[in-house]
């Protein structure tokens, strides 16, 4: 007897979200549409970005006092993606890293378009580069690149 | 249990359609910052967290409870999330009581929501696998043909589910938190609302809710101190069985039987509707208040609708269930069943406002869950056990 052929059907299951951003992540958003990156004081003075409703490190609601920062800042860490697949947000190779913003006590994850693997460097200078078309999304910013290019 | 555990605050939401002002941590934070409030406590007074939801297709965060920590004062502390569908607002209450029971934490918060308004949970779990049977249509669609099975076998009158709709509806004009409100409820309004899958009509139907429950649960030796009275935890329990198997009961599943068994058992409790005051009951379609009368043993089999009928259930019955309105006022999923925990604990506290019966001392909150297959209650009172 020969072996059955498996049973096998078509199965897309497709699902939509959306989100309620709230005040905090709302002004942020609106920020970057407009080409300005904002962070939150802390109770305690700490900036932080992207900002939080509430403070990690204590559990409070963090301060209305906004705080531009960046454009330009330094990367902490970072990882490189020889191979972009079609939903990464460049499509050549680039770095996905912790980019510490001037001003900024706390660091945003984002993409670094440098190249080269060999011109990433935890400590580098990186700055935003603004997407043209912006509509208050964290794709405002394209994405960040070497200070020095 | 080795540790007596007290409700020493109660929380939630301003429950609607959309809580479009809040993100899910302002909505999360909003009831664990009232339940603070009522304990008269502070975030550094917490020793855990517990977080429950529903399932995360809902919103579409996966592991929402990571993000969420740090909004929930988590950091440095043990945060823990429960799993179990509909009923996992009650079960996030009994492992959060079961940590202080077990002396492993003094004081825990405990925290359940759902935010319907950024998907569609209606449908998310009515998913068309191939080769599979399917329903496609809904929980109610789901729950429709169990509450024939119900009306077959008890032969209670067709019209007993629009009293119960009715009833809640009435009682959710009490609740300032209720979602739906009408002011002008009637018989006819509920009969003549669309039938949406025969027999459950319209107004028989839960709304989809944003919202969120949170509870402070302290030991017996902090409780004591606590500025006002605690909701004494005397008994808890929790069953579950698959969704099929030969020869199940849906109707009257074994699980939700057992579980209130131990329950009784645990609390002492060896006549449910003479000894229990008030009772906040899982009812997303009316007619799941007359089955689960004759589930949780209040009313013998086939005769639970009589409650319903004889005012039994009403806010001045003997046994008053659902005051707050219930699931059929207010549903944001995952936290419909720490509502109806948070509720019994409020009663015996006093707390309830307009919708407080009177001299309620043992109260018993209940959550069922998937295809009414998950059970999770509680009993609390006035006085410790």
């Amino acid at each position: 007897m020969s072996e059955p052929e498996p049973l096998s059907g078509p199965h897309v299951l497709e699902y939509t979200y959306k989100r309620s951003v709230g005040p905090v992540l709302g002004r942020f958003f609106t920020g970057l549409r407009d080409g300005r990156i904002e962070g939150v004081k802390t109770a305690g003075g700490r900036v932080l970005c992207p900002p939080m409703e509430h403070d990690p490190a204590t559990g409070e609601a963090t301060t209305d006092q906004w705080v531009e920062v960046g454009p330009g800042g330094e990367v902490k860490t970072w990882t490189w993606i020889a191979q972009p697949r079609k939903q990464h947000p460049l499509q050549k190779p680039f770095a996905f890293a912790l980019v510490q913003l001037d001003g900024a006590d706390s660091a945003l994850l984002h993409a670094v378009d440098a190249g080269d693997e060999g011109r990433m460097s935890s400590g580098m200078r990186v700055k935003a580069r603004f997407a043209e078309e912006r509509s208050g999304r964290i794709e405002d910013i394209a994405c960040f690149e070497p200070e020095d290019a | 249990m080795a540790e007596l555990c007290g409700v020493v605050g109660v929380g939630q939401t301003q429950h609607d359609a959309k809580r479009e002002d809040v993100s899910q941590v302002g909505l999360i934070r909003e009831a664990a910052e009232r339940a603070l409030e009522d304990a008269d406590l502070d975030w550094k007074d917490i020793d855990a967290v517990v977080i429950g939801k529903a399932p995360d297709l809902f919103e579409g965060v996966m592991m929402p409870e990571l993000f969420l920590a740090d909004s929930l004062g988590c950091a440095g502390k043990p945060m823990l999330r429960v799993h179990t569908a509909g009923s996992v607002g009650g079960s996030t209450a009994v492992v959060a009581a079961s940590l202080v029971e077990a002396g492993i934490h003094d004081r825990v918060l405990t925290v359940a929501y759902e935010k319907q308004s950024e998907s569609n949970a209606m449908w998310a779990l009515s998913i068309k696998i191939p080769f599979s049977a399917t329903v496609v249509a809904g929980a109610g669609g789901y729950f429709a043909p169990l509450i024939r099975g119900y009306m077959m076998r008890s032969g209670a009158p067709e019209d007993t589910g629009i009293r119960v709709a009715v009833k809640d509806r009435e009682n959710a004009l009490k609740n300032p938190y209720a979602h739906l409100k009408f002011p002008d409820i009637s018989f006819e309004q509920v009969e003549s609302s669309p039938m949406l899958w025969d027999p459950i009509r319209f107004l028989e139907t839960c709304p989809s809710s944003d919202g969120a429950c949170a509870l402070v649960l302290s030991s017996e030796k902090l409780a004591d101190q606590s500025k006002k009275k605690p909701a004494w935890v005397h008994s808890t329990a929790m069953r579950s069985e698959p969704t099929s198997f030969a020869g199940r009961d849906q109707v009257n599943p074994q699980a939700g039987i057992d579980c209130a068994k131990e329950l009784y058992k645990k609390a002492g409790i060896t006549d449910p509707r003479k000894e229990i005051d008030c009772a906040e009951i899982y009812v997303p379609f009316s007619w799941f208040e007359p089955m689960w009368m004759e589930n949780l043993g209040f009313a013998e089999l086939g005769q639970g609708w009589k409650m319903t009928y004889e005012g039994a259930t009403a806010l001045d019955g003997d046994l008053p269930v659902n005051m707050s309105g219930g699931v059929l006022s207010t549903n944001p999923i995952g936290a419909s069943g720490m509502l109806r925990f948070g509720e019994a604990a409020m009663q015996v506290r006093g707390t309830a406002g307009e919708h407080q019966v009177a001299g309620a001392r043992k109260a018993m909150g209940h959550a069922y869950g998937g295809g009414s297959q998950y059970f999770s209650m509680w009993i609390v009172g006035a006085e410790k056990p």
